[in-house]
């Protein structure tokens, strides 16, 4: 039996793997370089757990970007995937700056084009504290929780019940145990991650800005284009809930497309360039 | 500013046949008057995909490794096969199927080849994790660059058995609820009872093709590490779990030494190895097998000269337009 697939390199770009440095580590990053770009987008994506499932189809948007003249950087957290440090030492001010690093990087890379940040799920929360401080021209958020704690517990509480499959009776933890744990100020391992006691305690106070939450309406107060999304379970595997090695190559355009000319419209993009 | 390096590791592009797979190397610290030459050329590690998992794997357990198993001197290589990761591709919309019947193994064992020769290697050990595993076998039953393999969880049968005779809202179901899991596991081990009290006949829902494969990379003498993590305590009683085919006992039959095929399973871990626990224990379970069947004092030749492989920019204007690429679905 033989099939027919594609997988020779798109002819449209060059995408750029490196290592940029921050604070004692390295970020990895891709950058998918246009040449006379029209925008420019800095992704920021999900949390550390989220990163495996959503990577196929965050990879593709930044792809679909690029294929329109937008040129789209994206990275791992430091301490996650390909960038250096070690999770457990990683706090979510570390995760701020580092958004503030590469978007001042990623604009200064010539040709006056605007700046969009676009963050899913955690990454929302960061790009939406940049956004806030003056960065960047446009924001897009898919599924930012309004607060980080919050998502934190998400995952958490998602995690435990497949282990529960895997202990018997008397040696299962629920998600309580483990909140308390973290409440004492102790690390807990969640799905192969240590979570520190400073990640958990910083999560708390970890929010969206207020003019980002309904009903707000965030243009009115940052005078800049703002798009805000919830994602339901017809954008697995980008969010979590599908079914692993069934939804890999689904087509999102449904959702590509819109988002693309809304950053088109909202920043005055001649069509003809896009 | 950005670079290609950092610390041990290095970005990397095979981009032989116009197919680009990315990845990254993890470099050996150099012995400085150590001489390569052919006679002691290195063994290097391949880590695949597992699934849909980047290269870095579950919760960046395959960077802990690569970074172990290079200090402890073997070349280590995470790749993305293409359509996965940042490797560019198409993949098909049933991708646990298309790795079942082998899609990737011709890509794979290219990829082996053209990176055995690209770095200098005297072979490469492929390093699979569940479904990558499946694809290591494959590739490993047609390359024999391949002189190797390390196999996380591997599995001998088709996931998709249930799906045939149900409607597709109760398949849809099974597939994304976690009692739904269960059920599909247990219908599982339900299909595989009537084979195993014929001990010459595979469960119906046995992956056939590649059991034959298996069968051909273990009578040709290959070593081989297989680790295994527990089975979920909600599966039922030691009683159940006997009564279901033996699939390893089934292949290390056709072994042609009996220290070919070695196994562990590690207790404290699951399906990810992803844990403290699984990190610890696979990683020392590989550096002791590596030990014994690819002693360090040979993969310690420092590798770490300037090799002329360095593509990591990709032109698009050199590399051309896609083209559609024959890839093998094995059998």
């Amino acid at each position: 039996m033989l099939s027919q697939v594609q997988i020779s390199p798109y002819n449209v770009l060059a995408e750029r793997a490196g290592y940029f440095p921050v604070s004692g580590e390295h970020l990895y990053t891709v950058l998918h370089e246009v040449e006379n770009p029209v925008a420019r987008t800095l992704l920021v994506g999900p949390f550390a757990s989220e990163r495996a499932s959503s990577y196929l189809p965050w990879v593709r948007w930044a792809r679909y970007m690029a294929a329109k003249g937008i040129e789209v950087l994206r990275y791992d957290y430091r301490g996650i995937g390909e960038s250096t440090g070690s999770f457990e030492h990683m706090t979510l001010d570390s995760w701020t700056s580092d958004v503030e690093h590469l978007a001042a990087w990623l604009k200064s890379r010539g040709q006056d084009v605007p700046l969009v940040l676009h963050g899913l799920e955690l990454g929302g929360l960061l790009a939406g504290k940049a956004f806030h401080t003056g960065t960047a021209d446009a924001l897009i958020l898919w599924s930012a929780p309004a607060n980080a704690n919050k998502l934190l517990r998400t995952i958490l509480r998602r995690w435990i019940g497949p282990q529960q499959l895997l202990k018997r009776e008397h040696e299962r933890k629920s998600a309580n145990d483990y909140i308390r744990l973290l409440d004492e100020g102790r690390s807990v391992e969640v799905g192969g991650y240590e979570w520190s006691p400073e990640l958990w305690r910083q999560s708390s106070s970890f929010d969206l800005p207020p003019a980002m939450v309904p009903p707000n309406d965030p243009a009115d107060t940052y005078k800049r284009p703002v798009r805000i999304v919830t994602l339901g379970k017809e954008a697995t595997p980008l969010v979590k809930g599908g079914v692993e090695g069934f939804e890999e190559n689904k087509d999102f355009n449904w959702l590509f497309a819109p988002t693309y000319h809304w950053i088109a419209s909202s920043l005055r993009i001649p069509s003809e360039a896009a | 500013m950005i670079s290609n390096k950092v610390g041990m590791r290095e970005l990397i592009t095979l981009d032989g046949n116009g197919v680009v797979v990315r990845g990254t190397f993890h470099r050996v610290a150099s012995r400085r008057g150590t001489e390569t030459s052919d006679a002691n050329k290195s063994i290097g590690l391949m880590f695949l995909n597992a699934l849909f998992h980047p290269r870095s794997a579950n919760a960046d357990s395959g960077v802990y490794w690569a970074d172990s198993f290079a200090e402890s001197g073997y070349p280590t290589y995470r790749v993305d096969l293409p359509g996965l990761g940042d490797s560019y591709g198409v993949i098909p919309n049933d991708l646990l199927r298309f790795i079942n019947d082998g899609g990737y193994s011709s890509v794979t064992c290219a990829k082996t080849k053209e990176l055995v020769n690209s770095f200098g290697l005297s072979g490469a050990v492929v390093f699979g994790h569940c479904a990558g595993a499946t694809t290591a076998i494959y590739a490993a039953s047609e390359c024999k660059e391949c002189k190797g393999l390390i196999l996380l969880d591997p599995y001998f049968n088709l996931p998709k058995a249930l799906t045939s005779k149900l409607s597709p809202e109760l398949v849809h179901w099974a597939r994304r609820s976690k009692i739904g899991a269960l059920i599909r596991a247990t219908y599982d081990r339900i299909r595989e009872v009537p084979g195993a009290f014929r001990k010459d006949a595979l469960p119906a829902n046995a992956n056939h093709g590649f059991v034959s494969r298996w069968k051909k990379v273990v009578s040709s003498g290959l070593p081989i590490l297989i680790i295994k993590s527990p089975e979920p305590a909600a599966l039922g009683s030691n009683k159940v779990r006997a009564a279901n085919f033996d699939y390893l006992a089934y292949i290390l039959s056709f072994a042609v030494s009996s220290n070919q095929v070695t196994v562990h399973t590690i207790e404290d871990t699951d399906h990810s190895f992803a844990n403290r626990a699984g990190r610890a224990s696979v990683r020392q379970q590989v550096e002791t097998w590596l030990g014994e069947y690819f002693p360090q004092a040979v993969a310690e030749t420092t590798i770490l000269g300037d090799h002329s492989f360095q593509v990591q920019d990709i032109n698009p204007l050199a590399v051309g337009t896609p083209v559609a690429v024959q890839v093998s679905l094995g059998d």
